[in-house]
């Protein structure tokens, strides 16, 4: 019963029109690269995930096909440390998705409706660009224009957060700007046209519509600045690291067994937040 | 009523209707002085925006960039870059950056197209947990991948002992750290990038269109070329500018893979600034970069406004 699935999720599935009479060996080779496709997704996307997680829990997996045996060993060894990464990472990610999320907003109502034209599109580009900018790039910008003073950042996590929101400003301000569709600014001429003052307007009407851009934009912000590495490692300032910083000196030494202990605790944080996203996924409701 | 039903009592009293006139004449006027300054203050604000917010973020760090690669010792000058690009182990980086690009950059976009529309057309089992996976797939970070492929290919790794075994070989797999591992985990890694809005073009298409090619006797090639891809290409075409945009930007799995045999323009540019603590040198390589992204980067919200507006219509 192919049609009963739920369409709203994936508009995919069609119903057979008219079963195709073909050969045998058509319909053979047609299975046979299906399966293979379908190897090629679990090998390619689903191994490398399953690999963090096997890997995080084994003693020892080295020259072997599958680990030699299964321990804990390795989330108990995380040193204090891993641990301050850890939370230097969290209090990271949560700085950039709120602040991110904030100038994207801020960004997406002051540029609407008029991102095409002018000083407008000027903007627009402006606050895209980062998207396009390598991270290394971006976090050399950084360091050059906040290492000396007149601004004197480079001894502090300022820095870190700053090349961070440059990063994820791009997301948070689509997030936002995808929210603000037009036909929702009509309730808010309506709301306006009824004579509700301005602040009234962007409490009652503005924030409640912007509800799940918001929270898709602090998931997103949050995930990214989680995972990204190359800016942080350009500009962060000695005695600090965050969790990809620490696993990627754990592999360049070759410590692989503790670096996958860290970065799955790494990916659940992430995919708690992404989780967030997927909740907001609109139920499409038929009204 | 009986107003209404005279007209010629309105022609009665001419001072009421120029009151009226010219009230309605001021209400004109008054809302156009409104508009011009809610114009004027969003101009204001924008400009606001764009010289406390964009400025410090983004526009000045940028500026100061490509200003430190244009000093040279007395005033402006190309010292930097002919440092940059005179190091001798720098010497090819960017043909070597544009050759792993061209070749990781094109499997990823080959793979991610077949991939989206086998998904799409013809969907297996368990097609829609590969979907949703592959959504995900934005929160693993790239360095990650490359990390786990040392499990899988590198010469202790499972696959690698596991064909050892198979095929009775003596020498280990050994391409990891090098240019075959930097291109089979940017492939792995951004391949998903092209699946989604290759996904999302194909959704917008009028599946009559394909049944109607069908019934007139279209053979699956023949709808697969002449029907869906002319109608699908824009939204194709800004799924693969954005894939080869990210892999140029890539920087994790250059890191973890390639730095120790490979030297990509990403990979300079760090070590000279972080490594040999030469920023000049560094800001030259950067602004190259720089140049290479922000043209790839031009090309794709040109050729992706267009996708958009072809869907919209």
């Amino acid at each position: 019963m192919n049609d009963e699935l739920d369409r709203a999720v994936l508009p995919v599935m069609r119903v057979k029109a008219r079963p195709v009479r073909r050969s045998m060996v058509a319909r053979l080779f047609g299975g046979l690269v299906l399966g293979l496709a379908a190897l090629l997704c679990v090998w390619l996307f689903v191994l490398p995930v399953v690999v963090v997680a096997l890997s995080s829990a084994a003693s020892h997996w080295s020259g072997t096909i599958l680990p030699d045996g299964f321990s804990t060993r390795w989330f108990e060894r995380l040193s204090s440390s891993d641990f301050d990464a850890l939370t230097t990472s969290l209090e990271i990610g949560m700085g950039v998705a709120v602040l991110g999320t904030l100038l994207g907003l801020w960004l997406a109502l002051a540029l609407e409706g008029r991102d095409r034209r002018g000083l407008g599109a000027w903007i627009d580009t402006i606050a895209m660009m980062p998207n396009g900018v390598p991270s290394v790039v971006l976090g050399l910008a950084v360091l050059i224009a906040y290492h000396k003073r007149p601004v004197d950042l480079s001894s502090s996590a300022a820095i870190v957060v700053f090349v961070q929101l440059a990063l994820v400003l791009p997301f948070c301000y689509r997030c936002a700007a995808a929210a603000l569709r037009p036909e929702l600014t009509v309730l808010r001429e309506a709301a306006a046209s009824l004579g509700a003052p301005a602040s009234m307007v962007l409490r009652r009407i503005v924030l409640p519509q912007l509800v799940p851009a918001i929270r898709a934009s602090l998931a997103l912000g949050f995930a990214l600045s989680l995972g990204e590495l190359g800016a942080t490692l350009t500009v962060y300032p000695p005695g600090f690291a965050t969790v990809p910083i620490v696993v990627v000196g754990q592999v360049e030494r070759g410590y692989y067994l503790p670096a996958s202990a860290l970065s799955l605790i790494l990916l659940l944080v992430s995919l708690a937040a992404l989780m967030l996203i997927a909740a907001r996924v609109p139920r499409r409701r038929h009204d | 009523m009986s107003f209404l039903s005279n007209p010629e009592a309105s022609t009665s009293v001419p001072p009421l209707a120029a009151a009226a006139d010219t009230l309605c004449r001021a209400s004109v006027a008054s809302h156009q002085v409104a508009v011009k300054r809610r114009h004027r203050t969003a101009q204001w604000h924008l400009l606001f925006i764009a010289l406390f917010v964009l400025g410090p973020l983004v526009i000045y760090p940028l500026v100061r960039l490509v200003v430190l690669s244009l000093s040279g010792p007395r005033g402006i000058g190309l010292q930097a870059y002919a440092a940059f690009f005179g190091n001798p182990q720098t010497r090819g980086v960017i043909g070597t950056t544009l050759w792993i690009l061209l070749a990781s950059a094109g499997l990823a976009s080959l793979l991610g197209v077949v991939l989206a529309s086998l998904l799409f057309f013809k969907p297996f089992p368990g097609a829609r947990i590969v979907t949703r996976f592959l959504e995900l797939f934005v929160a693993f970070p790239s360095f990650l991948v490359a990390f786990t492929l040392i499990f899988l290919y590198g010469s202790q790794g499972s696959v690698s002992i596991g064909l050892q075994r198979l095929f009775h070989l003596h020498a280990p797999l050994d391409f990891l750290f090098g240019a075959g591992g930097v291109i089979l985990a940017e492939v792995v890694f951004y391949a998903p990038f092209v699946v989604r809005p290759t996904l999302a073009s194909f959704a917008t298409l009028d599946m009559r269109l394909i049944e109607a090619a069908r019934s007139l006797g279209a053979s699956g090639w023949m709808v697969a070329f002449k029907v869906i891809l002319p109608l699908a290409w824009p939204g194709i075409a800004a799924g693969t500018i954005l894939c080869f945009l990210l892999t140029l930007n890539e920087f994790g799995i250059l890191l973890v893979l390639g730095s120790a045999h490979l030297i990509t323009l990403p990979v300079a540019i760090y070590s000279s600034a972080t490594v040999d603590l030469d920023l000049p040198t560094a800001a030259a390589g950067a602004v190259v970069m720089l140049f290479l992204s922000l043209s790839l980067y031009a090309l794709y919200r040109q050729v992706n406004s267009r996708a958009v507006k072809r869907s919209g219509s």
